[in-house]
């Protein structure tokens, strides 16, 4: 139900961002999405300290929205998006470092190449040869394993555009899997 | 950690990572979760990686204590790190706060009530342009003054006593609309105009707000929607899809899917849930 009030308040420029009362809001979310966040950091950065940096920056970016963040139909979707996003940023703008590492893994697993077929580690190691758009496909595909659907509906891309980089990426994975 | 895709374990037939780790964090409404609970019973690789999961989060509490992640978190909040690349970072609905501009958040026109981080649009603080020029905020403010806040759509809030809201929009090309609420018990207020069609709005460069501010009576939880379209649009059709949209969640306003308009690929709609006082 609504009632009109008359006369109406002035909008005034500004913002008042909304936040948990308390620190029990900030322990529910350690409780629910602590190790998934610092999971997908980890997983990207290969390295605890600048993955726990990175995991406070993206809780922080949570608390900073908090009303939208908790009107998220799935809360975890949102912070694994936004940790995926910022730590590809990190890697990206540390380029030279990345493709290093690549190399190094690169040769190193051809003396070594594991038993196992693990494919979130290939994907990983193949980040560095695609745009920022199929690596974030990528992981949320192959490493959420979340459907193509889900992946377009969460990148803002249509379907087809979403199978067509996954299968760019499939090849190239492939080349490197038979190499 | 070691959650395994082989090719003879496809995660087709499983439940995929991230659906159990929203199972874990439980996410889902009963009938999902009872659902996924039921496959996990009957499946040994799905079990085998729920435990993995808690396990994981038993770990990271080991590693990482709560009071060193709050004080991380918070730390992050006061001084945030420079993001390596804004524009990717910020892209997001969820971008920073302009001290100085209304700021106008975004959804993709074809977004879901829960979609909003999904629809990366802006590209920046302030940025608030999408496809098609349209936008849509609410403005909250007490009745007595103070401090206003912004409401992007999809969002939701807890509106204090006294609070009213007002809602802004921008286009920039002529167009109609209308703006109904609907409330637990599933009521459908029309709020703009309060009878017949829609508005015609003509195009706008800043935002401009509708006339009036509206305080949301009653208690439990109020969905309000905005709808932006090219052509006319009928207030009776616009209530009785909301009205069916509220069925269709069986009142879950948290649920509720966005109003549907049949052979209509014109009409835009904003959202946002308040919870009353």
């Amino acid at each position: 139900m609504v009632g009109r009030q008359t006369p109406r308040f002035q909008v005034i420029a500004g913002e008042q961002p909304a936040a948990p009362d308390s620190r029990s809001e900030l322990r529910e979310l350690y409780q629910k999405h602590g190790a998934s966040v610092f999971g997908r950091c980890a997983y990207l950065l290969k390295d605890r300290s600048q993955a726990e940096d990175a995991m406070q920056d993206v809780f922080a970016k949570a608390l900073q929205h908090y009303a939208g963040f908790r009107a998220e139909a799935s809360p975890l979707t949102w912070l694994m998006k936004i940790a995926t996003h910022h730590c590809l940023n990190l890697l990206r703008s540390q380029r030279a470092g990345w493709r290093g590492r690549y190399e190094r893994e690169a040769r190193a697993a051809k003396d070594e190449r594991p038993q196992v077929f693990e494919m979130r580690d290939l994907v990983c190691k193949m980040l560095a040869l695609v745009d920022s758009e199929t690596q974030a496909a990528a992981i949320h595909y192959h490493v959420d394993e979340m459907t193509l659907d889900e992946v377009a509906a969460l990148l803002g891309r249509s379907v087809p555009t979403v199978r067509k980089r996954l299968q760019e990426f499939a090849t190239l994975c492939g080349k490197e899997f038979s190499a | 950690m070691t959650l395994v895709n082989s090719e003879a374990d496809s995660p087709a037939l499983h439940v995929g990572e991230l659906r159990l780790r929203r199972f874990r964090a439980g996410e889902f409404s009963d009938e999902a979760h009872e659902e996924i609970a039921h496959h996990i019973a009957e499946c040994g690789s799905c079990r085998a990686k729920l435990r993995l999961l808690q396990e994981e989060q038993r770990q990271f509490e080991r590693d990482i204590p709560f009071e060193r992640f709050a004080g991380g978190v918070e730390r992050a909040c006061r001084v945030p790190r420079p993001s390596p690349n804004r524009r990717w970072v910020m892209g997001g609905a969820f971008s920073l706060v302009a001290a100085a501009a209304v700021v106008v958040l975004l959804v993709r026109s074809s977004g879901g009530v829960g979609g909003l981080g999904a629809h990366a649009v802006g590209d920046h603080v302030g940025s608030n342009r999408i496809k098609g020029g349209l936008s849509a905020v609410v403005r909250i403010a007490a009745a007595s003054g103070g401090a206003q806040r912004s409401l992007p759509p999809a969002g939701s809030t807890t509106l204090q006593p006294g609070e009213r809201i007002r809602l802004g929009y921008s286009t920039v090309a002529p167009g109609y609309l209308v703006a109904v609420s609907v409330d637990d018990a599933g009521e459908v207020s029309a709020l703009y105009p309060e009878s017949g069609g829609s508005l015609p709005v003509k195009p706008t460069q800043q935002v401009t707000f509708l006339p009036d501010s509206l305080e949301l009576t009653g208690s439990g939880r109020e969905r309000v929607f905005l709808l932006l379209a090219d052509r006319p649009l009928d207030g009776a059709a616009v209530k009785q899809s909301v009205h069916e949209a509220h069925a269709q969640a069986k009142g879950d306003l948290g649920a509720l899917p966005l109003p549907s308009f049949p052979g209509r690929t014109d009409v835009r709609p904003f959202t946002w849930l308040f919870y009353k006082p």
